[in-house]
């Protein structure tokens, strides 16, 4: 019920993001864009502009969304998102020095995606303890100390290819980190990661209700907790590196979505893993409209938009249920 | 054999040795209290017993069966553990909380099934609860949410119980409630509750058999009112005991400091 109505209102999101633009397009020809072959100027607008974009930018939320239900059920931390664990930080200081040596925009990806990988790496050898050997023992203050302390050490290049970097790439630059679908391409990849991610985790969602009470509890209800958190952190952080690198570090998304339709629907992971991905894709395709759509012809980062309206929203949220 | 079976069991904490080769059976149908001091190892020994440490499942069987032999599922139906602490990072009514403790008993998609929902039910009346059910756990008190957890693990359905501290944080008319539902429980079939516990008097009344501790190594084990004795209780705890009674009621209470024998020392 909860994710008919999150994927009607994705659906229809969707076809908005593909019928407005610079040129207003009729939803009835952007249905028959979609299904005919002419290559007219308005279906080459639809088909190879918008339809990457609004694919992309679904594809991007919907795994953040999931990377962030996923971190806050293994660290137990409501303040968990995607990013905490320093696997932004590794991509943007990547994708920041391809940018800063202008090589072109799929070695950009390509540089997000290597150093996302090498910081979930890096993070899995210090916290081996926690994260693979071991007892199941309540460690995860340790984890988020790990993944915080590498994100910080990112940050810290980040803000230096920042500062030696020339005015004109700057720009670009900053774009990139505040997360941007512009140049969206091939969002297949993305989709193909959220499909996969999806599958890898979806099933495992009763043992993520039992992990919430802790390992040991976990444990004694039957869940190989070892195991698990091993799973949860390689899918989370690998989600949120296929979401990086196709639209840079837009924020906020998988910090808020998981808590809005926990405020709303509840904790069980058996619903929320899958509407944390129709949100977050919802969430991300529609900010990416207002961002495109509310200066034009220019064009804002859609992360702008995503906190601009994700704070107050939390917000509002939030205060509402406080007695 | 039926029960859980202890066979030279050795457990450490670092280097120091909280129990020697400790042999001995938890029977279907008693009801044992694991008493002792601060760090002598209950939750050690508790924890190993429930299978959750992987330092002793060769040293334990359940059923005749070792440990490291049942499946993790199998053994989460035959008995259940309580640990001292639960985590409650999110909200969630003690209804869901107390439900995902049937965990071991979902098939298919991992949905629950009518049956699940009465067992939750069931474990809430139990326990008193049935008016807590939608209540928020992050408003609870420790009180509550022990009593919760309580519930939690006998919704678990499984035969043997291993509670670590399930009084902890109960005031007295509670701990009585909650010790009088697990004695009934024991007792209407051939089930068995382990559980530490710091109230020396509660053990005594309730359990049938006691495990006693001094975190030396020794551990002394036996029906409930040949262990918890005044001298035995007074030397494992490091202080000396002594036995009142009055119209029927018997209490073990530490010696006045003034008569106590270290002092006169």
């Amino acid at each position: 019920m909860i994710w008919t109505v999150l994927g009607l209102a994705a659906l229809a999101v969707f076809v908005v993001s593909l019928a407005l633009g610079s040129i207003a397009v009729s939803p009835l020809r952007v249905m028959q864009a979609l299904a005919s072959q002419s290559t007219d100027v308005i279906d080459e607008i639809v088909l190879s502009l918008r339809l990457p974009r609004a694919l992309g930018g679904f594809a991007a939320g919907a795994l953040l969304g999931m990377a962030g239900a996923l971190l806050q059920v293994l660290l137990r931390n409501p303040l968990a998102e995607p990013y905490v664990l320093g696997v932004s930080g590794g991509a943007a200081a990547f994708a920041l020095a391809a940018m800063l040596f202008s090589l072109s925009w799929w070695s950009v990806d390509v540089a997000a995606f290597t150093g996302a990988f090498l910081s979930i790496l890096l993070v899995l050898g210090l916290a081996r303890r926690e994260l693979w050997r071991g007892e199941p023992q309540d460690t995860s203050p340790r984890l988020l100390l790990t993944g915080a302390v590498i994100a910080a050490g990112w940050g810290a290049l980040i803000t230096l290819m920042l500062a030696v970097a020339p005015e004109n790439r700057l720009r670009g630059m900053v774009f990139w980190l505040t997360g941007d679908l512009n140049g969206v391409a091939m969002p297949w990849t993305a989709l193909i990661a959220l499909a996969i991610t999806l599958v890898a985790i979806v099933p495992a969602a009763p043992q993520l209700n039992v992990l919430l009470r802790g390992d040991i509890a976990a444990e004694a209800l039957g869940v190989r907790v070892v195991r698990l958190r091993l799973r949860v952190y390689l899918v989370a952080s690998l989600a949120a590196a296929a979401a990086v690198t196709t639209a840079g570090t837009i924020g906020f998304i998988g910090l808020v979505v998981p808590h809005v339709l926990r405020l709303a629907f509840g904790n069980d992971q058996r619903m929320l893993l899958p509407a944390s991905a129709l949100a977050g894709g919802l969430a991300v395709m529609g900010a990416d409209l207002i961002a495109r759509t509310v200066i034009a012809p220019a064009q804002l980062p859609v992360g702008v938009i995503t906190a601009l309206i994700g704070v107050p929203v939390f917000l509002w949220m939030l205060l509402r249920r406080a007695p | 054999m039926n029960g859980l079976q202890v066979t030279d069991l050795t457990l450490r904490a670092g280097s120091r040795v909280l129990i020697a080769d400790l042999t001995q059976t938890f029977a279907p149908g008693d009801m044992w209290c694991v008493a002792g001091p601060n760090g002598a190892g209950k939750t050690t020994l508790i924890a190993a017993m429930a299978g959750v440490s992987k330092t002793a499942l060769n040293a334990i069987s359940l059923d005749g069966k070792a440990l490291s032999a049942w499946g993790a599922s199998e053994l989460a139906r035959r008995r259940a553990l309580m640990p001292q602490a639960s985590h409650d990072a999110f909200s969630a009514t003690v209804f869901d909380t107390v439900m995902l403790n049937r965990f071991p008993h979902l098939t298919g998609w991992g949905w629950e099934s009518e049956a699940d929902r009465a067992a939750a039910h069931a474990a809430l009346d139990m326990l008193g609860l049935t008016e807590f059910a939608s209540r928020d756990v992050l408003s609870l008190s420790g009180g509550e949410r022990q009593r919760v957890a309580l519930a939690a693990t006998l919704c678990q359905d499984a035969p043997l119980l291993l509670l670590d501290e399930p009084l902890a944080h109960l005031d007295v008319h509670h701990q009585i409630d909650c010790l009088e539902a697990l004695s009934g429980w024991v007792g209407s079939k051939q089930r068995s509750v382990i559980f530490s516990c710091h109230d020396l008097n509660l053990a005594r009344r309730f359990a049938t058999h006691a495990l006693l501790l001094d975190g030396a190594g020794h551990a002394y084990a036996g029906l409930v009112r040949d262990v918890l004795t005044p001298e035995r209780a007074g030397a494992a705890f490091g202080y000396p005991l002594t036995l009142i009674q009055q119209d029927g009621h018997e209490a073990l209470v530490p010696v006045m400091r003034s008569t106590s024998p270290y002092i006169s020392l």
